[in-house]
């Protein structure tokens, strides 16, 4: 891996759009898909996603030479497990109807392909430094990605953004967009459009 | 890449090492939210208790024949009984807290604590956010009813009988669960209730 | 479009992978003589009947929410058309159908936004995104009615009785279809009112009569492969006659699965879809089998009352695979 190192800005701004775990690399669409039937729950998933993926390149960024390269796998899953139980009970303690809504959809943030991804191919073998702004910009472009999904689907599905009724009685709400099928549509859209996007800059 | 092979007496220290910490900070962890944890479903189901019941001003748990009830007292006497009814809705569980006159005759009130329904169809069991001026008339229409012999669903229709609910258009199957679950439960909480001494808690 | 180049078939690599996928996507009307163009217009004309038994029974409506549906479905494929820099398609009709077969399995009380939205959804998710005509799995007017049916649960559901009907004491208001009665209350409905249609229903499902006149006109013509409906239902008649036969207090006779629903509307005019049904006899006679059997099974045992739509759309899905499984031997094949 002689790959000349990018700046630091880069490092956070490869999440965003280039690299983004949803748009770019298609990681962690279980609770892409599934919780983000409205605004909130996309961000509230986002956030708790990106507090385990920053606290667990930390940890394996740190502990980096210390683990045995046979065992690496199960010290990652070990310490992700760690951050998504606290996590998980942080939401329950302190936000009770956001913890219930989320449902299983937290603990399973301990399968995420996404954080194990980092881990593997980017935290056990880069500094401190650097791991956390990986952590940092995937963190931030998984969230948006899933506020923006929420935010369609709650708009078309519900007729509101962040409960704020916008769409009045005039509006019949299209019920798929909160179902499945929804999130499937409209990720599939959102792909499209950033290959498109990507396709335009390409030959421009 | 540098991959360098270690001995088995290093993986298992480390992964013994890093499982000790993980387990440290989850206990500690733990013990900071666990009362919050447990406090946030006292209070849910203190709530939905006081919602369900009729005006009292004390409330206590007792154990019946296993079944936990929580009766409700204005001054001395029992002006309410509570209980949870728990079963399966179209496509998990529902948990609902049902109040009802102490002879267990009439019912006071309905709250529904947790379910999995269809979002948009089902989920109108709790919120009928078409229905602007009452969202939660489904379980208001509840309030008074005589479940005697029992309590019957119908549609498109309004309940003219102190026994009927009128269904939620699209969601016919969850309506019918929850009544379906609250038959259930109403009948054995009534013979839990009638016979043998309750255990009182707290 | 053609797939196959002699060259490559004389080359080393014999029957590779990409080159079946190739013989699949090929589209079956291309050894006819007959034009995309002519064919697509005459299942118009074939519809025609069901589409004057729907303005008959269900008046304006019925007429609002058709022209709707069509001139929708044909702008959404013209401005398709224009965004993807395409010759427009809109002449060679299959829009109209598409806009058309939408609008036929519709409620007579549908929203006009709704119609809209599921046109748009119709040629542009359903037949567009896929790649337009030819490329597209499933049937476009049955994925824009699965939108709306998730979308819009309640108006999909709401029906209305007939004109002829409105007045006399046929359950107040809201006219419940037969399959739905049947589900709900147990109770039948005659036989002669099923055939000529004057039941509640989708707009042009209800009249058997109307659809086989211009279904049978389409076989005549074989612009449809006979072997689908008779597959289809065939195979309700066998499947909904076996449970019927064992215990016929709890299950529906097969004449009453067969005048019902959108069975007859679907059996001759959307299974019967040229780039959506397999191309292969054996495939094709699997798929009708298949249909029946998924049918059946909703029709009796799940929580809708009709599942005409999710049959079709089922083996739509399929399709590709069954004419994978059943293609038949090749000459000079040679095992590698």
């Amino acid at each position: 891996m002689a790959k000349k190192q990018i700046s630091i800005w880069q490092e956070i701004v490869k999440g965003l759009w280039r690299e983004n775990p949803v748009l770019a690399t298609l990681l962690g669409l279980c609770p892409t898909l599934a919780v983000t039937n409205t605004a909130v729950n996309g961000l509230a998933m986002g956030l708790a996603t990106s507090f385990v993926l920053l606290s667990s390149s930390l940890f394996i960024s740190i502990l980096r030479h210390f683990i045995p390269h046979q065992v690496r796998i199960a010290s990652y899953i070990v310490i992700i497990a760690a951050f998504v139980t606290v996590a998980d009970r942080f939401l329950a303690g302190f936000f009770p109807v956001i913890s219930q809504s989320l449902g299983p959809y937290v603990p399973l943030i301990v399968v995420n392909c996404l954080i194990l991804g980092r881990q593997e191919a980017f935290s056990s073998k880069n500094k401190i430094g650097r791991s956390l702004l990986d952590g940092i910009g995937m963190g931030l472009g998984f969230s948006l990605v899933l506020i923006a999904l929420g935010m369609v689907r709650e708009l078309l599905g519900s007729g509101s953004i962040f409960g704020i009724t916008l769409l009045g009685e005039w509006f019949e709400p299209w019920m798929v967009m909160i179902l499945p099928p929804g999130a499937f549509l409209t990720l599939g859209f959102f792909i499209a459009i950033a290959n498109w996007i990507n396709d335009r800059r390409a030959t421009a | 890449m540098t991959q360098h092979t270690s001995g088995s007496g290093k993986m298992v220290l480390v992964l013994t090492l890093i499982a000790a910490l993980s387990g440290a900070i989850l206990a500690a962890w733990d013990s900071y939210t666990a009362p919050k944890i447990t406090y946030h479903r006292e209070q849910a189901l203190l709530v939905a208790i006081s919602q369900v019941l009729p005006a009292h001003d004390s409330t206590r748990t007792v154990v019946r024949n296993g079944q936990t009830f929580y009766e409700a007292f204005a001054g001395d006497s029992l002006v309410g009984v509570g209980f949870q009814a728990l079963g399966n809705g179209f496509q998990g569980q529902i948990r609902m807290m049902l109040g009802m006159t102490p002879d267990l005759e009439s019912i006071t009130g309905l709250e529904i604590l947790e379910q999995v329904e269809t979002p948009g169809l089902g989920t109108k069991i709790v919120h009928d956010p078409s229905q602007r001026s009452e969202p939660e008339w489904f379980t208001n229409q509840f309030n008074g009813l005589l479940p005697r012999p029992e309590l019957t669903v119908i549609k498109n229709a309004t309940p003219t009988h102190s026994n009927e609910i009128q269904a939620i258009t699209g969601a016919t199957i969850s309506s019918q669960a929850v009544v379906r679950i609250l038959n259930q439960q109403i009948e054995s909480a009534r013979q839990a209730f009638r016979t043998g001494s309750g255990v009182v808690h707290g | 479009m053609s797939t196959q180049s002699p060259a490559s078939s004389k080359g080393k690599s014999k029957l590779q992978e990409p080159e079946n996928l190739l013989i699949l996507a090929s589209s079956p009307h291309l050894h006819t003589t007959t034009s995309t163009q002519s064919i697509m217009w005459q299942v118009v004309l074939a519809l025609l009947p069901a589409t004057a038994m729907a303005i008959y029974y269900f008046r304006w409506p019925a007429v609002v929410i058709i022209l709707t549906s069509v001139i929708t479905a044909v702008l959404t494929e013209a401005i398709i058309n224009r965004l993807k820099g395409e010759t427009p398609t809109i002449t060679d009709g299959s829009a109209v159908i598409t806009g058309l077969l939408l609008a036929l399995t519709l409620p007579p009380t549908f929203s006009i936004g709704g119609t809209i939205l599921g046109a748009v959804v119709a040629i542009g998710i359903g037949k567009q995104l896929f790649g337009g005509l030819g490329y597209n799995i499933f049937n476009p007017a049955l994925l824009g009615r699965a939108f709306l049916q998730a979308s819009f649960p309640i108006g999909m559901t709401t029906w209305s009785v007939p004109a002829t009907l409105a007045g006399s004491a046929v359950d107040g208001l809201s006219g419940a279809t037969p399959l739905g009665l049947y589900k709900f209350e147990h109770a039948l409905t005659g036989y002669a009112d099923l055939f000529v249609g004057n039941v509640g229903g989708s707009l042009g499902e209800t009249s058997a009569l109307a659809i086989l006149i211009g279904g049978i006109y389409l076989l005549i013509r074989r612009f449809a492969d006979w072997r689908i409906p008779v597959s289809y239902l065939g195979g309700v008649i066998v499947i909904g006659g076996i449970f019927w036969a064992f215990s016929p207090d709890q299950f529906p006779d097969p004449v009453f699965h067969l005048l019902s629903g959108g069975l007859m509307l679907g059996a001759f005019f959307m299974a019967t879809d040229m780039v959506t049904s397999p191309i292969t006899r054996l495939a094709t006679w699997i798929y009708g089998i298949g249909m029946a059997l998924i049918l059946v099974i909703i029709r009796l045992f799940g929580g809708l009352p009709e599942g005409v739509m999710y049959s079709i759309l089922l083996m739509n899905a399929v399709t590709p695979l069954l004419n994978r499984y059943t293609r038949p031997k090749i000459f000079g094949e040679v095992q590698s």
